[in-house]
């Protein structure tokens, strides 16, 4: 029984560290090119500055500010991923389970400042998430533009 | 009813997704590099897929013959999964031949323990003696597929090996395993209670397509560059030097 137990432990432990492994195999994706800033800087999202902010000073900026910050920069990007030049109009797998991943380290987040722990590493892997998403949105928009059909031709063909 | 086909569900998505890893494999004839990992899939396939099947609408649930086939093979997969594993280890140690002959040893001494622990269970039940070993031998195997999977990752980790491929390969294995485990384990503790027999009913089917999907990913997504140590190594580097 006891070691039934121990066993059980262990494994669900296992099990979303494993989860969590994916998800940062998934998040240490290489692109081409930068392609967050110009989506960061088009669509005013905060992310970089909480992240330069947590890099600079060790931590973040107060928390009600924190919270709001990336739960919108996180509703933009997720709305930007589903309808900013996506053909099927719906999410992939990897971006769905990396939703759900953030909305487990979004828990991690609250949890912690409840608990008056640190508040850094789980704000930053937050930020990096949010990061892939807005390169992704980027990469699709870049790919829509360098195309078959350049952002002109479109509209000289509309 | 409903639980039924939604695990019978499951199972069929799984058959399916191994058959689009066998065919991806061969698709890309990334089979040469992946030898292990095409065997494996396909012993799955045939062994979980169709010779259970058939054994299980031939003789039928409750028969002892469908109870002895489907633990045999059990065994079976549970050696290819430790094969597996030991195929992984063996990518990992590519470049560095001393800590292969290390790693090979210990992998020969899990197995030997493995062997020696579930050997150690006849002593305690001679009523069930075939049966007893196989079942004690299969869980015991998977179990320690789940610890060595574990000191992989953390190599692979500690030693900084660029290896995509793998890594994902591996949490793949790992989520299968971790899960399988946890799931049995809950059996146990609750002695075997409703509720744990059903929710096992539905997480084997699932993380078995968890880690299928993984290792579609991986096969599919994940970067190519892949240590090349042996002739292959040295015919892109004369390549390279022909094409300068």
């Amino acid at each position: 029984m006891f070691m039934a137990a121990l066993i059980l432990i262990v494994s669900t432990g296992l099990f979303f560290f494993y989860l969590q492994a994916l998800c940062q195999k998934i998040l240490r994706r290489q692109f081409t090119q930068e392609f967050s800033q110009s989506i960061v800087n088009a669509n005013r999202l905060e992310f970089p500055s909480v992240r330069k902010a947590i890099e600079d000073l060790g931590s973040p900026v107060e928390y009600p500010r924190l919270t709001l910050t990336l739960k919108c920069d996180f509703l933009a990007l997720t709305y930007l991923l589903k309808n900013a030049a996506n053909v099927n109009q719906r999410y992939s797998y990897e971006e769905r389970l990396l939703i759900v991943y953030f909305k487990f380290v979004f828990a991690s987040l609250v949890s912690r400042h409840m608990l008056k722990l640190r508040e850094a590493p789980a704000a930053l892997k937050l930020t990096r998430i949010l990061e892939y998403f807005a390169n992704v949105v980027g990469e699709r928009v870049n790919t829509v533009r360098f195309g078959n059909l350049t952002a002109s031709d479109y509209l000289l063909n509309l | 009813m409903s639980d039924l086909l939604f695990t019978r569900g499951l199972q069929y998505a799984g058959y399916v997704v191994e058959a689009i890893i066998c065919l991806l494999l061969f698709w890309h004839g990334r089979w040469k590099r992946l030898k292990l990992l095409c065997m494996y899939v396909g012993a799955l396939f045939l062994l979980d897929g169709v010779a259970r099947s058939a054994s299980f609408s031939f003789f039928g649930q409750g028969s002892t013959q469908y109870y002895y086939f489907y633990w045999v093979t059990d065994v079976m997969l549970a050696l290819g999964a430790f094969l597996l594993v030991c195929g992984f280890f063996h990518r990992a140690c590519a470049q560095d031949e001393k800590r292969w002959a290390f790693v090979r040893l210990l992998l020969v001494s899990v197995f030997t323990i493995v062997l020696g622990v579930s050997a150690l269970s006849l002593t305690r039940n001679y009523a069930h003696l075939y049966t007893m070993f196989i079942i004690e031998f299969s869980q015991n195997l998977y179990f320690s597929c789940l610890v060595l999977n574990t000191l992989l990752y953390v190599m692979i980790q500690q030693l900084e090996i660029e290896d995509d491929e793998l890594g994902l390969l591996v949490c793949g294995l790992g989520v299968q395993f971790a899960g399988e485990a946890a799931g049995l384990a809950l059996v146990h503790v609750t002695w075997g209670g409703a509720f744990a027999t059903i929710l096992f009913g539905y997480l084997s089917p699932i993380c078995t397509l968890g880690m299928l999907s993984i290792w579609i990913y991986a096969i599919g997504k994940a970067p190519q560059e892949v240590p090349v140590p042996s002739k292959l190594g040295k015919k892109a580097a004369l390549l390279e030097a022909v094409a300068d």
